[in-house]
């Protein structure tokens, strides 16, 4: 389970997160969805230890993050992380080199589902292409949770399809996802748990399938009662 | 399979209906195997979760059976096979009456209708 | 292979395409160096000999004798050497910020390797000082060569031959390939002590960008003021050192400016590094 309790952060004067607190369980897929703001990503950053925080404690299975935790927990961003002039091959190759828990298989299947070409150099690949090659490098890590910054932001309908379907599909298994988003209408149907963030504060959270059965209401109905009161 | 979901309903509960739904026109048959948990969120691309309890449901109303280690399959019980077509009519049926009785018509007037237009969408079918 | 030699690996092969192109600029200058040179001193001794009818010994009178020096203290011989030293000076600061603000931003995965972060800054800091070490090499192998070029080029009456350990011992040469051991040693130990200072201070601004800046500033200003301090005692003559003392104690504050910008590095990677 990851556990974020009460992290709050500045950037300078303004408060990006305000107290934040909320749990991701394995085998689950949750979302956390802010229509505007920082927050999200600063979160997901702030879990794998990439920015400090002011306050707060942040645990993965009860510990705090060090080295071999990022053999337990991947980060998937919104862009490229890989030296440009790389192939995908190669960039393949650098994760297997530094990681123990490198899944060649996995790498292959999800190449071919994705349609990706092996000999392609990371410089030249579409934002979608992108998207999926980032998707790749992170899910043919044999780790226990996935962190996922708008894997489905300013991508092509079809890439975006291609995405949700692996996210349901049996390469996630029985991690635990977490996923970043501004915009939940292709998803609405694959996540377990939503975390609605505003201005660096958590204003609910709740299990899907839950609201649906005890108030009748989607996703979206929440976020309208909520967002505009 | 191809199934639209609705937004308000828990998805878990929609799986169920349409298997139901399945059963009910015999397109699902008794004893037939019926795909994985995993298989079945993969294909109708849903959160692995609601099938998997879509399935615990299903398991519990008698619907489905799983024997360790094995596929699962639909009951052979015709009897609760037979339910699930007169539970799907009754359903139906109510929502009808329900939406009928806000009109107030004659009963006699309402079943005309009905016979009427279930005749033109029948045959319209078969032609 | 564990991690940390792959990642210098990894570095220096990043570094590569520049590297190749300082070695061969090296090569060509001073290469060329020694013919423009011994040509123009064998061409002006047979303009003078020959058509102006000067003896040879008015002419070594006049002229002097040819002599290797006179090449390696060049602009052509230098200008390599000072071009390859402001490359790598560069690329201290490059290895880093590279990582932040390409089209790319490595420095993700680069922090997110299942290792510790501080053998990032070691594997970045060995990958600079094998860098500067292959120039030396290149630089110990072609000397011979050049030698020769020059003997051959150079009628034998017309030059004095001086033995290659007296070449090392000229100028700029001196600094970067020093006469012992030892010395080697002292000088690529403080050379590795400078690239982990600078490297903290890069890391200061990278965690507290324009607050770092300052922070930074003060801290290689504190880092020199260690380090010099014995010198400045010894220049002013407050305290009077044997010579070994004063090299037994730059040794010893030596290590302890590096040990500290280590220990700073670690504590800002691990908890303040941002992305």
């Amino acid at each position: 389970m990851i556990e974020v309790q009460n992290i709050s952060k500045r950037f300078g004067r303004k408060q990006v997160l305000k107290e934040v607190s909320f749990t991701a369980n394995k085998g689950e897929i949750t979302c956390l969805i802010g229509i505007n703001g920082v927050g999200k990503t600063t979160t997901l950053k702030a879990i794998m230890n990439l920015t400090p925080i002011n306050s707060g404690k942040i645990f993965i299975d009860q510990e705090v993050i060090q080295k071999d935790t990022y053999e337990k927990i991947t980060f998937i961003p919104d862009a490229n992380i890989m030296p440009t002039w790389m192939t995908i091959r190669e960039a393949c190759d650098f994760m297997k080199d530094y990681y123990k828990n490198w899944n060649q298989q996995r790498a292959d299947d999800l190449m071919r589902f994705f349609k990706l070409n092996e000999t392609d150099r990371i410089t030249e690949l579409s934002k979608g292409n992108t998207a999926k090659v980032n998707l790749m490098l992170g899910l043919s890590l044999d780790v226990d949770y996935v962190l996922m910054d708008e894997p489905f932001s300013g991508i092509d309908i079809f890439s975006r399809e291609q995405i949700a379907e692996v996210v349901t599909s049996h390469l996630i298994e029985d991690r635990g996802v977490v996923i970043t988003t501004h915009e939940i209408n292709d998803i609405e149907h694959l996540i377990d748990k939503v975390v609605l963030l505003d201005n660096g504060v958590v204003l609910k959270e709740f299990t899907t399938e839950e609201v649906r059965l005890t108030e009748g209401k989607s996703v979206m109905d929440v976020m309208r009662e909520v967002y505009q009161p | 399979m191809n199934v639209t979901f609705n937004t308000r309903d828990p998805v878990y509960v929609q799986v169920v209906r349409y298997f139901k739904e399945q059963i009910a026109i015999g397109n699902l048959k008794a004893g037939e195997e019926i795909p994985s948990r995993r298989e079945l969120a993969e294909m109708l691309k849903i959160n692995p979760n609601s099938a998997q309890r879509a399935y615990k449901e299903m398991e519990e109303e008698g619907l489905i059976h799983t024997e360790r280690n094995f596929p699962s399959r639909i009951t052979m019980d015709e009897n609760i096979l037979s339910s699930v077509r007169e539970e799907l009519i009754a359903e139906a049926v109510d929502a009808f009456v329900q939406s009928i009785v806000a009109i107030n018509p004659s009963i006699e007037e309402v079943v005309e209708l009905v016979k009427k237009k279930y005749e033109a969408r029948k045959q319209g079918e078969t032609t | 292979m564990n991690r940390y030699w792959k990642l210098v690996n990894f570095e220096l092969y990043r570094f590569l395409k520049l590297y190749v192109s300082l070695i061969a600029l090296t090569i060509i200058l001073q290469f060329t160096g020694v013919v423009v040179k011994s040509l123009s001193y064998v061409h002006q001794a047979n303009s003078d000999i020959y058509e102006h009818g000067m003896s040879r010994a008015q002419f070594i009178e006049q002229n002097g004798l040819a002599n290797f020096m006179q090449i390696a203290g060049s602009l052509w011989f230098l200008a390599p050497i000072m071009i390859s030293a402001t490359v790598i000076l560069g690329y201290i600061f490059l290895i880093w910020y590279r990582d932040w603000f390409a089209k790319n931003r490595f420095i993700y995965r680069l922090l997110m390797l299942p290792t510790s972060r501080l053998t990032i800054y070691f594997a970045k800091a060995s990958a600079i000082l094998l860098m500067v070490l292959g120039l030396i090499a290149l630089e110990i192998i072609i000397l011979p060569f050049q030698l020769s070029l020059f003997q051959l080029l150079v009628p034998a009456d017309l030059r004095q031959d001086i033995p290659i350990t007296a070449v090392l011992g000229f100028q700029v040469l001196a600094i970067i390939i020093p006469g012992t051991w030892m010395q080697f040693v002292l000088h690529y130990l403080a050379g590795f002590m400078l690239v982990c200072v600078l490297f903290t201070a890069i890391l200061f601004e990278r965690c507290y960008r324009w607050k770092g800046l300052f922070l930074a500033v003060l801290y290689c200003a504190a880092s020199v003021m260690v380090f010099i301090a014995p010198a400045i005692l010894a220049a002013i003559r407050i305290i009077d050192f044997y010579p070994n003392e004063l090299v037994s104690l730059e040794i010893v504050l030596g290590l302890v400016v590096m040990g500290a910008a280590v220990w700073i590095s670690q504590f800002l990677l691990k908890n303040k590094i941002t992305v």
